[in-house]
């Protein structure tokens, strides 16, 4: 059995909702079938007060084994680096995360919050919140650079806004059936096997990116987001139209621009007023080019594609 | 609709060279004019006139920095039907016209 702890920090709960929304394995799946032994879990969880509390200390003294720790939100450092706006069994959250990671085998910074900051962190940052191992691009966060838990990973970064389920759940599975020397983290330590690709890997709209049709209006069957409607697909690491959301469908294939949610500069608090779901250009070209396009190549290969697109690809041909 | 496309491009066609004004300067190249001529054109009366006004509707491509601003390569235009999609503006064209909300 792996034993598991799951906290929240400064968060929305969402990643324990699309947690709980998992289904291959489900979360159910992961005690009966994967040997997980959740410990606590701020939806599962049954202990509850001086119960908790001594759970918790259970685990930091080392008389409960901490096999995987999972956090969830942004560490709170305010106020002036107390971490006091966020407490928890009777101390600040921060001290708990700092106990807990120094004892767990692994640990799993789940969500934009937990990782790089996310929404909590963004400027004016009056929470004074930090990722785990990163702000923003930022290495270092609230654990610091040189962090590495007792198995000799760093923090393993698990991104989005949420995160979909099985991001989690595979991970969780691969850790806990030994499993985690298979996996090798990224720059921003996002396990290569979810976020090598792109959001734009698998998206329906591919074609009409190829040929440089653009959708002009949200919910457009045809044309591709990324031209006018701000779609970061080409940019984002991401596994969204590979991994389905709900088995079923993503943002990019259902009309919405892809937000760029998995990447540390989430939310991108520096766009211009107005432009969330509008490609900002420089004289008419994107200011941000899909991965590895220069300027220069990406005008000559649209003038090429666009001239060359045939009459199909101007037209809706998602009939019902 | 290919008949209508005609008669509204030919019409425009006529108006570009006219005595209408289009705005062709400045260019919408920053944010807060590109949304200010959007804005503009959905306060209009949506007229045809309006809109090539607004717009800033050339009939030969404007060039800035090596860059040649056409419809022929605007992300807006329907290579087929001839045709600017945003909304805003949703006008049948030609490949060499140019206006000032081009992006690519």
């Amino acid at each position: 059995m792996a034993n598991l702890l799951w906290l929240q920090g400064g968060a929305c709960s969402g990643n324990t909702m699309s947690f709980l929304n998992a289904e291959e394995p489900s979360a159910v799946d992961l005690v009966t079938d994967f040997g997980i032994n959740i410990l606590w879990h701020p939806s599962l969880g049954v202990e509850l007060g001086d119960n908790m509390k001594a759970l918790m200390e259970s685990c930091v003294s080392g008389e409960t084994d901490l096999d995987i720790f999972v956090f969830e939100g942004s560490v709170v450092n305010a106020p002036d680096g107390t971490g006091e706006w966020n407490r928890f069994a009777g101390k600040p959250m921060k001290e708990w995360v700092k106990a807990l990671s120094e004892k767990a085998q692994f640990v799993v910074a789940l969500g934009d919050c937990a990782t790089y900051g996310g929404i909590p962190a963004m400027a004016p940052n009056p929470s004074e919140s930090n990722g785990l191992q990163f702000l923003k691009r930022e290495r270092g966060g609230f654990l610091g650079s040189d962090f590495v838990s007792k198995s000799g990973l760093p923090v393993i970064n698990i991104p989005g806004c949420p995160a979909h389920p099985d991001w989690v759940t595979q991970i969780l599975v691969a850790v806990a059936s030994g499993r985690a020397g298979d996996l090798t983290l990224d720059e921003f330590q996002r396990p290569k096997t979810f976020f090598s690709s792109f959001t734009q890997t698998g998206c329906t709209r591919n074609m009409h990116f190829a040929y440089k049709v653009s959708a002009t209006e949200f919910g457009q069957r045809k044309g591709c987001l990324f031209y006018d409607l701000g779609c970061r697909g080409p940019m984002t690491h991401s596994p969204c139209n590979r991994i389905l959301w709900n088995r079923q469908s993503s943002k990019t294939r259902a009309g919405m621009p892809c937000l760029g949610c998995t990447e540390p500069e989430f939310p991108f608090f520096d766009l211009a007023p107005g432009t969330l779901f509008k490609t900002q250009t420089v004289m008419g070209v994107p200011k941000d080019l899909p991965t590895g396009v220069n300027k220069k190549g990406y005008i000559k290969l649209t003038g090429a594609a666009k001239s060359a697109s045939p009459e199909w690809a101007e037209q809706d041909m998602f009939v019902v | 609709m290919s008949d209508d496309d005609d008669k509204i491009r030919k019409q425009a066609e006529k108006l570009l060279k006219g005595d209408l004004k289009a705005e062709v300067f400045p260019r919408a190249y920053e944010q807060d004019q590109i949304l200010d001529v959007i804005k503009r054109l959905k306060e209009s009366d949506g007229s045809l006139e309006q809109r090539l006004i607004i717009g800033g509707f050339t009939l030969y491509p404007i060039e800035d920095e090596d860059i040649e601003q056409a419809c022929e390569t605007c992300m807006y235009y329907l290579v087929h039907r001839r045709y600017c999609e945003l909304p805003e503006l949703d006008v049948p064209v030609e490949a060499e016209w140019s206006c000032r909300l081009w992006r690519i």
